[in-house]
């Protein structure tokens, strides 16, 4: 570490209180980058403003978001304004947790929350229901639920959810193909003979999980499954070492971060507190088209499982869907759509919507019961 | 926390800093522009401080303006080597960090099968220097005389295995081979990481390096990429092609054309002899700046006609 001596202890004190600033705006400017600031102040001679806020930009920015959100951080601190946050910067934890402690409001989501505990701690202890209810209840229509029924049905979901990903974990593991020679390891394990390569070492295919990205259609259309699916997400994401989830109705928003840091009621609680239209219209294409223009980069395509849970009726364009699906699929393993309707006796699929993406689609599958969301296992 | 009085300059808040590095900055940006790469003010002063603090550099932004081309323009101006990694998906430690040369060790076995030197004795040497194949990393941290520069190109296309590593290296600027013990660098090198954003980097490798976003250019700068990559072009011509590409960045194209697409574009006009861009020379060169058939149809359907000022009138803003 360089000395710090060159910087006085007055511009050192602001500095770290700069420091302090940014990181309630949501930068990460830890102890370390703290002192990489002070280093930074420390190489330049700060007789320019300009040289300065570059300079402490680059140490404590590490992303593009942070990048954007510097420039006004830096004015605020120095004139005295705060800035506004953009409303599409990840929450942070810290924020979510806060917000539980909030007035609760009565949101469709809340009321189907407020009261029972699902938490895992618990299903252990409580994992007595009988073979039959579990029957019947994987098989019923979520939105036939009588409000009675729902505490059982979401232990047995729970418990069903990480049996699922339990099995899925193990089935990465298995399988064994003789690729290349690893001739590395091969001499070295025949040096004892002289280097004559008797034992050959083989170079296996290293398994790697797949990656997940899930879109949840929170339309009025969709809202009896909603809270379902939205528990289903929670499921696959606390289990999946790899999963992005999101929210769409008309507009996209990410819930990965959200999900990730606490208690399922917790994170329904700030889901709902979210400005992501509950129960409004829907826009799958225009949805689809912001999810290509902004996190197109976390699609792998020898790797990644494209999820959409919808129900395929669109107020946007059709052909918009249509395209913009056709991007999607092009940089995925495999494209998922699960339509809850299609659980229906008589449905078909004719909605100008679902009749569009349709020709994208590697697996369409329904998602009206537990049952059927179990039966997703054999797509992933 | 109290932010200072209002209305104060920076200027005022730091009067007792030390004077010395408005000239190092300055000095990166002329020494650039003689290599001929335009810098601006921003990631000099990213690259000032490499050279001081000595931390790696991430370095991130859209294909094609000019990350790659920061890393060689760095080695030139101190004069030192550069040594490039270009990562890939299944970059493993073999081809990043060392090999051993199988076919000589099988060679050198052969051979010493009827000295008697014992097992140990041949498994020395067969795992000595002589028979080691460095790759990048491991010649970066060899140098024998002065810090060379390691690019380490499209980071974001390596797996996370290999970031992992690559973050040990980072922070210790030490190897360990197994057979011979750890290699600890005589010289810290000076590292370029650049990243397309395909995918997110980890947070313990970007925290450990200084971050430089480059965005696309303003007209005046590309303008000013352009005369100085492509001396031999009109301004006037230069003025036409820059404020096309500006306005086809605008059209929300899949893959919007980067200052490579530009300078390409007029290259390739001043090798058909074109004096001015029009429609003719504009479909005859949009290959350069479209890579894709939705973005060619994207561009026509634009209406060539908008995308460039005819000549004689003035500069108009591309709407962005």
């Amino acid at each position: 570490m360089i000395s710090l001596k060159g910087v006085p202890s007055a511009t050192a004190k602001t500095i770290v209180e700069f420091c302090r600033f940014v990181r309630e705006k949501g930068l990460s400017a830890s102890v370390q980058e703290t002192l990489g600031a002070l280093e930074a102040a420390a190489a330049l001679d700060g007789k320019s403003s300009e040289e300065l806020k570059f300079g402490l930009r680059s140490v404590l920015c590490s992303s593009k978001e942070d990048w954007d959100l510097f420039d006004d951080c830096f004015k605020a601190f120095w004139r005295g304004t705060v800035p506004e946050l953009s409303p599409n910067r990840k929450p942070h934890p810290r924020d979510a947790r806060r917000s539980r402690l909030g007035p609760r409001n009565t949101h469709p989501l809340m009321s189907i929350v407020s009261g029972d505990d699902v938490s895992s701690e618990q299903d252990g202890a409580q994992a007595v229901i009988g073979a039959s209810t579990q029957e019947r209840l994987t098989k019923t229509d979520f939105s036939r639920f009588p409000q009675s029924d729902m505490a059982a049905l979401e232990q047995i979901s729970l418990r069903l959810f990480k049996q699922m990903s339990r099995r899925l974990t193990r089935r990465r593991r298995s399988g064994t193909s003789r690729g290349q020679v690893d001739l590395r390891k091969t001499i070295r394990r025949n040096i004892s003979r002289g280097g004559e390569p008797m034992n050959l070492r083989y170079r296996e295919r290293k398994p790697r999980p797949h990656r997940l990205v899930t879109l949840l259609d929170i339309s009025g259309s969709m809202s009896p499954y909603c809270i379902f699916l939205m528990k289903f997400l929670y499921a696959l994401q606390k289990h999946f070492r790899h999963v992005d989830t999101f929210l769409f109705s008309t507009t996209l928003v990410e819930i990965t971060p959200l999900l990730r840091s606490q208690r399922l009621q917790d994170a329904l609680h700030a889901l709902s507190q979210l400005p992501a239209g509950w129960s409004g219209g829907t826009k799958i294409g225009g949805s689809l088209r912001e999810f290509n223009q902004l996190h197109r980069r976390k699609l792998r395509s020898k790797d990644t499982l494209f999820l959409i849970l919808s129900d395929g009726w669109d107020t946007g364009e059709p052909d918009v869907l249509s395209s913009e699906l056709g991007a999607i699929k092009r940089c995925v393993r495999r494209l998922i759509w699960l339509n809850p309707l299609l659980g229906l006796e008589d449905y078909q699929p004719i909605t100008s919507g679902m009749n569009a993406a349709l020709s994208h689609i590697d697996v369409f599958a329904p998602a009206h019961n537990l049952e059927s969301l179990l039966a997703l296992e054999k797509h992933l | 926390m109290k932010p200072p009085a209002v209305e104060t300059t920076i200027m005022t808040t730091f009067p007792d800093l030390p004077s010395e590095s408005s000239q190092g900055v300055d000095a990166i940006i002329s020494g650039f522009e003689r290599l001929g790469y335009v810098a601006d003010r921003s990631l000099a002063t990213a690259v000032y401080l490499v050279t001081k603090l000595r931390k790696p550099i991430l370095v991130e932004g859209h294909a094609g303006l000019g990350k790659t081309e920061l890393a060689k323009a760095l080695a030139s101006l101190l004069d030192r080597r550069l040594i490039r990694l270009q990562c890939y998906e299944g970059l493993d430690v073999n081809s990043a960090v060392y090999e051993w040369n199988y076919q000589k060790q099988l060679l050198a076995i052969k051979i010493e099968e009827g000295s008697d030197k014992t097992v140990e004795e041949k498994e020395r040497h067969i795992f000595s220097g002589e028979f080691l194949l460095e790759r990048p990393l491991l010649q970066s941290i060899q140098a024998e005389d002065a810090s060379p520069v390691l690019l380490i190109d499209e980071i974001d296309r390596a797996d996370e295995a290999f970031e992992a590593f690559l973050l040990e290296l980072l922070s210790d600027y030490q190897i360990t081979i197994p057979e011979m013990g750890t290699v600890h660098a005589k010289h810290v090198p000076y590292v370029v990481l650049t990243s397309n954003r395909s995918r997110e980097l980890g947070e313990a490798l970007k925290r450990r390096c200084l971050y430089q976003w480059i965005d696309y250019p303003s007209l005046e700068k590309e303008m000013k990429i352009v005369c100085t990559r492509l001396p031999g072009i009109e301004e006037k011509l230069a003025r036409q092609v820059v404020g096309y590409v500006q306005a086809v960045r605008g059209l929300g194209l899949s893959k919007p054309p980067g200052v490579a697409e530009t300078l390409d574009c007029a290259e390739a006009l001043l090798t058909l002899g074109k004096p001015q861009l029009d429609e003719e020379a504009i479909e005859q060169t949009l290959g350069c700046i479209s890579k894709s058939v939705e973005d060619s149809v994207k561009i026509r359907s634009a209406g060539a006609g908008k995308l460039f000022i005819p000549p004689g009138e003035g500069v108009s803003q591309p709407r962005q």
